[in-house]
């Protein structure tokens, strides 16, 4: 008997009956063109299930990529100290340390540091010529600043140069005015050594800036040596505490300001309280997790649901098909050639549902972004991915209805 | 016959039987012994109930056998794993259903191609072969309409040459006339002769008396067993057994 089957099979071996990959994508897509409209409303799940997933992730990538946007280097390369003992103080403290910029610019990764504050006066008069009238006089801001603090402002003269040390240990009157208060006060030229008079006291003007990027307030006013400032009108008021600016190297902001409160108040770390940027990529983060788990799950929930259609109207099908099923089978095709048949159905319409999913995803993400004028961010991955991720769909979603295509009783289906 | 001795006759049944496994199991056809040589024209006549359908579904290897052994081409098919029993069944028998078994989506010629698929045909030969089967059966002109733009005799000359597009040993039609009318009957009457006269092995599952009568040796088959006048043995294999009750 094992002989004479084995004999048989040879027999018959070198004409088994095939079915070609092509043929069994030109059956499958045969099986879904026969019904366009079921087609398209079976993969209605999936492709909303994809569409969102794309859309949640292109939208996500690109609200993401605009807060990475407004980091700019210079916001992520500086650290703000501020004085929070001072704020509570009932009357003018001060506490930052004298060797407050030396301090901080031992710690690693700190390239400049300063304190600086506003000067609050009574009666803020600055003026070019001594005893001027109320007419000659301008309102301005005084900032008292130390060299350190210039230097991490990034300050670029016009003229003349910036206080420095010198100034700063022995309190001299010296001032740097801005462009527009240069102009505000008639002084073109420092070649005179012009003086300005604020409140009265005479300060010799030795630089004019042009522009600073971190501290643009000492663009307005007049800016002189802390400790001056400090000799002429004592600590900063209560309640308008001093502050502390640091330019870090990229990538060293958080650090540093962790460090800098017991740097410069081991005594008392509370008193001074450090702003670094918010770091990027918690940012990130946060808006990914926050934000989009919940319509993740979603999407999840769609795409099962959409395997569930695909899956149904599969089943659907191969009840529908018996007939043709039997006659495939007379015709000489074997229990995997059917199966294999409606798997391949089911999977195309996974993968184009996939397909389109994608697409309206790419476009919501797309029409968003313009609405917004933002600019589009999308993994490439993510939306070719897309499609594969339809068609897995669908070939799972096809498993149990092609088992079920598979073991059909050719007799009987021919018989209805 | 010198012949006999070089092909094996296309059908041969060695007390074959077959029993529906119950419960209660049933027993659908008693053993019995059949062999159909090249070129035969058989009608397989018997009311319903009388285990027509089982031995077509035997015979055209839809159903295995629980008894016996059934041989299509000298190959043992009864035995053989279900790979080779449905290569059996794309390159050496051709079915023809009373109810056409069209696909409704697709052309005539596209139906006929439906066969040459799992032939494995390569793809270029196809619309050639298939044309040249519409031809046989003569609807060559209507190669290209639909089943629904069909009328039922043209249905099933369709299928008709489906089934004859892999030159199968074996044209097994099941009531190939249920569903049409008398003057269609004729028709298809006049194909099925026509056929035979080229040489095609027919055999023909049916209770239509005109249909019955066309064929050159009618067999009988009641309650499951066969009946065969002796005079329809064909000429000269009065040697060979036909069909009888085994043992």
């Amino acid at each position: 008997m094992a002989r004479a089957r084995r004999a048989s099979r040879r027999r018959v071996v070198a004409a088994a009956s095939r079915l070609r990959l092509r043929d069994l994508g030109s059956e499958a897509l045969a099986g879904l063109l026969q019904r366009p409209g079921r087609s398209a409303l079976t993969v209605l799940g999936t492709v909303l299930g994809i569409g969102s997933f794309v859309a949640i992730v292109g939208l996500s990538e690109t609200a993401t990529g605009q807060v990475g946007k407004q980091f700019n280097v210079l916001d992520a390369t500086q650290v703000t100290v501020s004085d929070t003992g001072a704020n509570q103080a009932s009357k003018p403290t001060l506490d930052f340390p004298a060797d407050a910029d030396a301090a901080v610019d031992r710690i690693h990764g700190v390239i400049a540091a300063g304190v600086w504050w506003t000067v609050q006066f009574s009666n803020a008069a600055v003026s070019s010529r001594p005893g001027a009238g109320q007419g000659d006089q301008l309102s301005l801001p005084v900032t008292a600043a130390t060299p350190g603090a210039l230097a991490a402002s990034g300050a670029k003269l016009a003229r003349g140069v910036l206080f420095n040390q010198f100034h700063q240990a022995h309190a001299q009157n010296v001032a740097i005015i801005g462009q527009t208060t240069a102009a505000d006060l008639g002084i073109s030229s420092l070649q005179q050594q012009p003086a300005i008079f604020i409140g009265g006291q005479p300060f010799t003007v030795i630089g004019i800036i042009a522009s600073d990027p971190r501290l643009p307030q000492l663009n307005l006013g007049v800016t002189v040596p802390e400790s001056t400032a400090r000799r002429l009108w004592g600590k900063p008021q209560a309640g308008q505490g001093a502050s502390m600016l640091i330019h870090t190297r990229l990538g060293a902001a958080q650090v540093v300001a962790g460090q800098v409160p017991i740097a410069l108040r081991p005594d008392n770390p509370k008193l001074l309280s450090a702003a670094a940027p918010p770091n990027p990529t918690q940012l990130r983060h946060a808006v990914t997790t926050s934000l989009n788990t919940l319509f993740l799950a979603l999407a999840g929930i769609a795409l099962v649901v959409g395997a569930i259609g695909i899956a149904n109207t599969t089943l659907v099908a191969v009840l529908e098909r018996a007939g043709e099923i039997g006659l495939r089978r007379a015709l000489g095709a074997r229990p995997r050639h059917i199966g294999t048949q409606f798997l391949a159905e089911s999977t195309a319409l996974g993968l184009f549902g996939g397909l389109v999913g994608a697409s309206l995803g790419v476009l919501t993400t797309l029409v968003v972004t313009i609405y917004h004028h933002w600019t589009a961010l999308l993994d490439p991955r993510v939306v070719l991915a897309a499609p594969a991720v339809g068609g897995i769909v669908g070939l799972l979603a096809g498993l149990y209805p092609a088992l079920r295509a598979s073991n059909v009783e050719p007799a009987e289906a021919l018989r209805r | 016959m010198t012949t006999a001795a070089v092909a094996p006759p296309v059908i041969r049944l060695s007390a074959v039987a077959f029993t529906y496994a119950g419960p209660p199991p049933v027993r659908a056809l008693h053993p019995m012994d059949l062999v159909i040589w090249r070129g035969e024209h058989v009608a397989i006549t018997g009311p319903s109930g009388s285990g027509k359908s089982t031995l077509l579904n035997l015979l055209g290897l839809l159903d295995r056998p629980t008894e016996g052994t059934l041989e299509i081409d000298g190959i043992d098919v009864g035995s053989a794993s279900e790979r080779d029993r449905a290569a059996v069944r794309a390159h050496r028998i051709g079915f023809v259903f009373q109810s056409f078994h069209l696909l409704p989506h697709r052309t005539s010629a596209e139906n006929v191609m439906l066969a040459q698929v799992y032939a494995d045909l390569p793809r270029r030969r196809r619309p050639g072969a298939a044309m040249a089967a519409l031809t046989q059966v003569g609807l060559e002109h209507r190669a290209h309409a639909l089943p629904t733009a069909l009328s039922g005799g043209e249905r099933q000359r369709v299928a008709i040459a489906r089934a004859l597009v892999n030159h199968p040993s074996l044209l097994l039609c099941d009531e190939p006339t249920g569903n049409l009318d008398t003057a269609t009957t004729k028709e298809l009457n006049d194909l099925l002769g026509s056929l035979h006269e080229g040489g095609t092995t027919l055999v023909v599952i049916t209770h239509n008396p005109a249909v019955a009568g066309h064929a050159e040796r009618r067999i009988a088959i009641r309650d499951g067993q066969l009946v065969e006048p002796e005079n329809d043995m064909p000429a000269g294999r009065e040697g060979e057994r036909g069909a009888r009750p085994a043992g």
